[in-house]
């Protein structure tokens, strides 16, 4: 599958998903542009989809923590939709869990997002 | 019997994907189950990625070691590096601990590949290098190779 990234935003949200392999090297790519539609968009909510994502390592966990410590800092929202039993593992094995949210869709966070505006 | 092979390649994370796919080709006739493939590849990412960045800081003008071999049930990689090395390795296998923060590394690559493998070891010195082995058992019995009917 194709490695790739596609932003999707909803009233102060943003949501990212990224596709097929996040390792180092898309890790680095995808950094970039993740900055740029941020400093655009401004986003309060903040999601992550997983739906199509195959593969996850460290690098990838750390970009979600970055990006969780900037909308964290201002008080808004980070949560993370359609993992696989696999990259679950990662993230439970790292402890990312505990700090952030996972939700059954983007239609609940959306909703939980509404709650904490 | 054993089945072995060696890879060199530059530091460049371009070749990443090259360490992942290779070691998943060369065990493929074991027929590994997804989840051991998956494993496996995060396994090689982040003993590969910690040696570029880490070991050679990003400098693709250095070389890059990988080394696996089967024997039975078993899958043992080794990766080396001949860069800078640890120079605290306690330190850096406690979880979250980078010496990266700013290319925003989780500090989760070593207890990563530890939760993920059946044995894993470090040999590093500073200014010397650092080598990992990692051992990992495959559900399923190996196929033997060359062996006569």
């Amino acid at each position: 599958m194709e490695s790739k990234i596609k932003f999707t935003t909803f009233d102060q949200g943003l949501i990212i998903k990224i596709s097929g392999e996040l390792d180092s090297m898309k890790t680095m790519l995808y950094r970039e542009k993740i900055h740029r539609e941020m400093v655009r968009i401004g986003p309060r909510m903040l999601l992550f989809d997983f739906k199509d994502l195959q593969f996850i390592d460290s690098s990838g966990i750390g970009l979600i923590l970055g990006r969780f410590n900037e909308v964290d800092k201002i008080g808004g929202l980070v949560g993370i939709t359609g993992l696989n039993n696999y990259s679950r593992k990662i993230f439970q094995i790292t402890g990312i869990l505990q700090i952030i949210g996972e939700y059954q869709s983007a239609a609940q966070f959306k909703k939980e997002a509404r709650i904490n505006l | 019997m054993i089945n072995k092979m060696e890879l060199k390649f530059s530091a460049s994370l371009s070749n990443e994907i090259l360490a992942r796919q290779a070691v998943i080709a060369f065990i493929s006739p074991l027929d590994p189950s997804l989840e051991e493939i998956n494993e496996i590849k995060t396994i090689i990412a982040e003993g590969v990625s910690n040696a570029i960045i880490h070991g050679y800081e990003l400098d693709a003008s250095k070389d890059v070691f990988l080394k696996a071999v089967i024997d039975k049930d078993e899958l043992e990689l080794t990766i080396v590096d001949y860069g800078k090395g640890i120079v605290n390795l306690e330190e850096a296998r406690m979880p979250h601990y980078t010496t990266r923060p700013d290319l925003e590394r989780a500090g989760m690559g070593l207890t990563i590949m530890e939760t993920l493998s059946d044995s894993f070891a470090i040999k590093t010195l500073p200014g010397m290098g650092c080598k990992l082995v990692i051992k990992k058992k495959l559900a399923k019995e190996t196929i033997s190779y060359g062996t006569t009917c």
